[in-house]
């Protein structure tokens, strides 16, 4: 591989996931009690997935890194102050809801036109990376939809290692049952990676990384084209948290010994 | 400190600003609308052909997660937002209506003064009198210094959001945060710029997966906007010493609660609540109502509070319990929860404003009002100040001197209204460090005779002087006791002061699980504290010795997310930085210095990531 | 009128899994309850005759077979499902989220302009309509909606559904060609253990050993005891043949270079950033947190917690029971009786 790889990273915003979620009822789709109040970050497995996608492009001269984007414009500006300073990439942002209630072929849809619009993207060199699903939507499915309507029949989920070997094939580990991974080798790009964690740890905030990108970035928010996200055909007929308070048992000032001994009884019942 | 011997990148930037809140907001503002109708005018220095080149560095993991009640008479914000429309921020709403409430202790555990004790059963006695209601007596007017007319109620979190997007919107500066910066560079007294914390380390700062030693930003202007216990505005304190004659010995942690009101309250939006009396006479307590169904409320806890019990999260649960507040809060539930530390020296805590490269503002830079109880309005303006006199000194294309910050910046800051008014505050808490009564009086007379007759009273009386234990239980709890529970306490490291003030008769919690919840489930559901890994350890004891030989140990009590406890290694305060919310009360709670006759404690805050994660403070 | 579409894929050794007998039975309570619908089949795998005579009550059923099947891999896999669909003329499909599956029917779905849905948890037919409910937000929010457009994949989350039983019957299979491309580009070489120390994760486990970030943590004495506590942990699964998550701080403590326990990995994480595993018992020992990480026990029937802090949010209102003490202590006593008792 000599060229080096166009990585595309689709990922966008969700609530920060320590955050109290409660559904309201919104207009087209279920909304989130304050969604605008709630503090954002990179989806997590999209996290990896760049941190993955920018770790490859530095190891493989020539290459470069998209992150493809979908939210509320306002919410991403500020997603970016805290993504801008990990690792380069050129951002592509479509203005559009980031609700885990949209629906994810028409956000395929949406992104799959936004990549085939990137100025001086080589498909034929193409790894398409997102995350193995999303802490909104949660469903895992957009990414192997957007590369699917790319014309990528080469798709690995829950990837958590992928090599290049000699010779340019690819070798990628997926998560299947039981914590054991599924090892293939595919001939090479172009190809679909949906990310579980991966092996890289978060990389440190580098402020010369983050002026370099927010070059790039400022521009591209500013031309975020709007993501119609209708949610068409879908009727919504409950969302909620559900409300499973038990009552707990409290066992205290007993021994070690007595807890241990209710506890193994209730093991062996 | 850092390892000097690493080699370090360097990155070159025109100015660097240290903190984002109020302060940096007003000042970013005022500068980057400027440099936008410079339309280009100014070229960086640092990266010739390009615009200026102006980063800011927050801490925090996010730019709203600043924790404030905020009531303000918005001068200055305004100024700067002539058309602020404030339903355009969420939690923000006009004052509509203020009340002053002196709130009577229902329970009698409370350590009340003679003269307190006198005026509560004139109270109650002429209960008709005064219309003593629910345990509260309301004052009859509000003096005027304390009035906030036509002002704001606001979330900080929230503010501080809206401001970022306006500023990033118009893209002329680069806001960072997760950025935790550790030191400022100085170089033959002047400040070149800072160095950012290394990342990629364990939790004592050794080299780790990652590593990347923080990187010196070198600036020809730093903007030190740090609050009032960041650490680099005390690494310049501690390099260039304080003004003679000034001093920062008051302060306070002032913890908060945003609570969804329960439905059937009557309370209206832009309602301001301020009370004092209780949970002890010292502690002052707010709720500020913010959009239908919300308030933010809390207490703050000072340092004139001599006791070595400040459990503020405790007392803000009693407060909360008051029958005069109960009425309006029983049935409403936790939203956000989270505490900071006020600089409540004001004028008189002013350190050098400016010195070769840099400029401090804000909170940090003594701005607050001491007399007003306001302080974000107050930072807004330096920070506005500042930005004139940086535009100012790039269209004359003068470097950013002492001599020239001084004419430029200073000048404009002695010549503001606000600043005239912290003058005549500088004095109006001086009366506290001698009891609660001689405080409130002394207040008055400042606030009344515009800071001509203030409480008699000055410079370095009372520093840190918290009370033994023995001492403050004297007559509630036999010395013999006390022994017996530090004792026990250290083997089983259970926080002390639940066990104390359940002694002295505060009646245990009734935990309901949304309003009344435990201290850790308020870190967690209400303030989603976190620590990222990859940093040293922010809390740092500097004087092992000192901590061991220290008997009292308030840091551990006053600690507001019980990240510090008891059963270290030698006698030292174990720290859990997963805990940690900054708030830097340990640090001004601490009685032991340093050095002798030296204000620097034994235990610091230096700069790290993480802490509170809630936007809705 | 829908068509509904059971769709499944063998395992190596030429069986289904569970899962598939799991969303069997919501296919065929979907077929039961949904006026005018139909039912078929459709296989994947090496060679599907045996399994296809395992769906009793289904009378069609499509195959798929060929040793191009036989491995999980997407190009062949939704070229297989897709020509299922179409054979099929099926609007609904009903499949198990395996990982398999998961991979490859979100793309059939949009290869045949459908739709998806995975980890579905329930499905249910009212009138003529189809509902389904699932989970969003990673486990923090149930909703349950109908869709109009077809064809509509529905993949079932594995533990959701009683499992139908596999009795003998003799169903008539139709063989369905598929165009595979000319070269598959990928090819699958096998399953690899994540790690080289113990298995700890046994998705078929009776009980879910939950071990938080106060293992690690300085006790009584002031110092970390990392090496009992995984010895402690390793006993129980072991004795308990227990399955073990972990909360999102005792794994990251790895990354912070903390001395930490050698077998637990990423995988292992449980809530919010990481799985929701059923299991029919749970166990949580020194876990602190509140609703984002406690969903990492939420599809755990059976809970208890063990935990020197009595208002810990992992347990009240969440646990069955509350054990306010050491797990140190306890949990080596627990291993004495277990081992005792083997």
């Amino acid at each position: 591989m000599t060229d080096g790889f166009h990585i595309v990273v689709c990922g966008s915003l969700v609530p920060d996931p320590i955050q109290t979620l409660e559904p309201v009822p919104g207009g087209d789709r279920p909304a989130l009690k304050n969604e605008a109040m709630l503090p954002s970050v990179l989806d997590p497995w999209a996290g990896h997935a760049l941190y993955e996608a920018a770790h490859l492009a530095a190891k493989t001269p020539g290459s470069k890194v998209w992150l493809v984007s979908l939210g509320p414009k306002a919410q991403l500006q500020q997603l970016m102050m805290r993504v801008a300073q990990k690792v380069p990439f050129e951002l592509v942002a479509l203005d559009g809801p980031a609700s885990g209630f949209t629906d994810s072929f028409e956000v395929a849809v949406a992104l799959a036109q936004a990549i085939e619009g990137i100025d001086g993207l080589d498909r034929s060199r193409l790894l398409l990376f997102g995350g193995c699903a999303s802490a909104s939507r949660d469903a895992g499915v957009t990414v192997q939809m957007v590369g699917e309507r790319l014309g990528i029949h080469d798709q690995f989920l829950a990837v958590d290692e992928l090599k290049v070997e000699d010779g340019g094939s690819i070798r990628v580990l997926e998560r299947v049952e039981g914590g054991r991974y599924l090892a293939s080798v595919c001939e090479g790009a172009p190809l679909v990676a949906a990310w579980a964690t991966g092996s890289l740890p978060e990389p440190p905030n580098s402020p010369q990384v983050g002026m370099q990108n927010m070059r790039t970035i400022m521009p591209a928010l500013a031309k975020a084209g709007p993501a119609t996200l209708g949610g068409e055909g879908t009727t919504w007929l409950t969302a909620e948290v559900p409300q499973q308070r038990r009552e707990t048992r409290v066992v205290k000032d007993s021994s070690a010994d007595e807890i241990a001994q209710e506890i193994v009884t209730w093991i062996k019942g | 400190m850092h390892d000097n011997t690493v080699e370090r990148q360097c990155l070159e930037v025109d100015i660097a600003c240290v903190g984002f809140g109020p302060a940096s907001g007003g000042f970013l503002t005022t500068l980057s609308r400027g440099l936008t109708e410079a339309q280009g005018e100014f070229e960086s220095s640092a990266m010739p052909g390009l615009p200026p080149q102006v980063v800011c560095y927050e801490r925090a993991d996010d730019l709203g997660f600043g924790v404030s009640g905020v009531v303000t008479r918005a001068t200055a914000i305004r100024e700067t937002y002539p058309d602020l429309d404030s339903a355009s921020i969420p939690m923000t709403a006009p004052v509509t209506s203020e009340k002053v409430v002196y709130l009577l202790d229902p329970i009698g555990a409370s350590r009340r003064g003679l003269a307190v004790r006198f005026a509560d059963a004139m109270l109650r006695g002429l209960r008709f009198v005064f219309r003593v209601r629910d345990e509260a007596f309301t004052l009859p007017f509000i003096p005027k210094f304390l009035h906030k007319d036509g002002g704001l109620v606001l979330g900080i979190g929230q503010f501080h959001q809206w401001v970022a997007s306006q500023l990033m919107a118009e893209a002329q500066v680069q806001l960072w945060p997760g950025t935790p910066v550790a030191e400022p560079l100085i170089e033959d007294d002047a400040v070149v710029g800072v160095r950012l914390v290394d990342q990629g380390t364990d939790l004592k700062g050794e080299p780790d997966v990652g590593y990347l030693p923080g990187m010196d930003i070198k600036a020809a202007l730093t903007v030190v906007a740090d609050g009032p216990v960041g650490p680099i505005g005390r690494k310049l304190d501690e390099h260039f010493g304080l003004p003679e004659g000034h001093e920062r010995r008051d302060w306070a942690v002032g913890m908060k609660l945003v609570v969804d009101l329960p439905e059937d309250c009557a309370l209206e939006p832009g309602t301001v609540l301020h009370t004092m009396g209780y949970p002890e006479p010292e502690v002052f307590g707010f709720l500020y109502v913010n959009q239908p169904g919300l308030a933010s409320l809390g207490i703050f806890v000072p340092s004139s509070l001599d006791s070595p019990v400040r459990a503020s999260y405790r007392y803000l649960q009693h407060w909360m319990q008051h029958p005069y507040l109960w009425k309006h809060l029983k049935g409403g539930k936790l939203r956000s929860w989270g505490a900071k530390t006020l600089q409540e020296s004001g004028r008189q805590g002013e350190p050098h404003l400016v010195g070769d490269g840099y400029a401090r503002i804000g909170e940090g830079s003594g701005s607050t009002n001491i007399l007003t109880n306001s302080g974000v309005d107050e930072a807004w303006a330096t920070g506005a100040q500042l930005a004139e006199a940086v535009l100012e000194l790039l269209k004359s294309k003068q470097p950013f001197t002492r001599d020239n910050l001084e004419r430029t910046y200073v000048k404009r800051r002695r010549e503001s209204t606000l600043d005239k008014e912290s003058k005549v505050a500088a004095k109006a808490r001086v009366g506290f460090r001698r009891g609660f009564v001689r405080g409130v009086i002394g207040t008055g007379l400042t606030g009344l005779t515009r800071g001509r007759l203030n409480a008699p009273g000055g410079l370095g009386t009372k520093h840190r002087e918290i009370k033994t234990l023995a001492e403050h239980f004297k007559g509630r709890i036999p010395a013999s006791e006390i022994e017996r529970i530090e004792a026990e306490a250290s083997a089983s490291q259970r926080p002390l002061q639940d066990v104390y003030m359940d002694r002295v008769g505060w009646p245990a919690i009734p935990f309901d699980g949304e309003l009344l919840v435990s201290h850790q489930d308020a870190l967690l559901l209400g303030g989603k504290v976190q620590a990222p890994p990859g940093y040293a350890d922010h809390v740092v004891f500097l004087d092992p010795a000192a901590c061991a030989a220290c008997e009292t140990k308030p840091c551990i009590a006053i600690c507001s997310g019980q990240a510090l406890t008891l059963g270290g290694e030698d006698g030292v305060p174990l720290f859990d930085r997963e805990k940690c919310i900054h708030c830097g009360a340990c640090q001004w709670s601490c009685p032991a210095p340093r050095q002798p006759g030296h204000d620097a404690a034994a235990i610091a805050l230096e700069a790290g990531a993480g802490g509170l994660h809630s936007a809705e403070n | 009128m829908d068509k509904i579409l059971f769709l499944a894929h063998t395992e190596a050794d030429g069986t289904l899994p569970k899962a598939a007998y799991e969303a069997l039975t919501a296919a065929k309570n979907l077929a039961g309850d949904l006026q005018g619908a139909t039912l078929v089949a459709g296989l994947i795998g090496a060679d599907v005759a045996q399994v296809a005579d395992t769906l009793t009550g289904i009378e069609r059923v499509l195959g798929v077979s060929g040793p191009e099947f036989a491995v999980s891999r997407y190009s062949s896999d939704v070229a297989a499902a897709a020509a299922l669909v179409s054979t099929s003329d099926a609007t609904i499909i009903v499949a198990p989220a395996t990982p398999r599956f998961c991979r490859a029917l979100p793309g059939a779905a949009a290869r045949l302009d459908g739709r998806i849905e995975t980890q579905v948890t329930a499905i249910s037919a009212e009138g003529d309509a189809v509902e389904a409910e699932r989970w969003f937000y990673r486990q923090r929010i149930v909703a349950k909606f109908s869709r109009s457009q077809r064809p509509w994949f529905l993949l079932t989350s594995p533990g959701a559904f009683e499992p139908a039983s596999a009795e003998a019957g003799k169903a008539t299979l139709e063989a369905v060609s598929v165009d595979l491309p000319a070269k598959l580009r990928t090819k699958v070489t096998g399953i690899e253990a994540a790690t080289t120390e113990a298995q700890t994760i046994r998705p078929d486990a009776d009980i879910l050993l939950v071990a938080g970030a106060g293992w690690n943590k300085k006790q009584k004495d002031g110092a970390t005891h990392v090496n009992d506590a995984s010895s402690l942990v390793l006993g129980f699964l072991e004795l308990a043949r227990a399955s073990l998550g972990s909360t999102k701080s005792l794994v990251d403590q790895g990354a912070e270079g903390a001395e930490v326990m050698s077998f637990m990995s990423h995988l292992n994480q449980v809530g919010q950033t990481g799985s929701t595993p059923r299991h029919r018992k749970g166990l949580a020992t020194c876990c602190h947190g509140e609703e984002p990480h406690v969903v990492g026990w939420r599809f755990v029937s059976e809970r208890r917690a063990i935990n020197l802090d009595e208002t810990c949010g992992w347990a009240q209102g969440k646990a069955d029971v509350l054990y306010v003490a050491d797990a140190f202590e306890v949990m080596a006593k627990v291993n004495e009786l277990l081992a005792a008792d083997a």
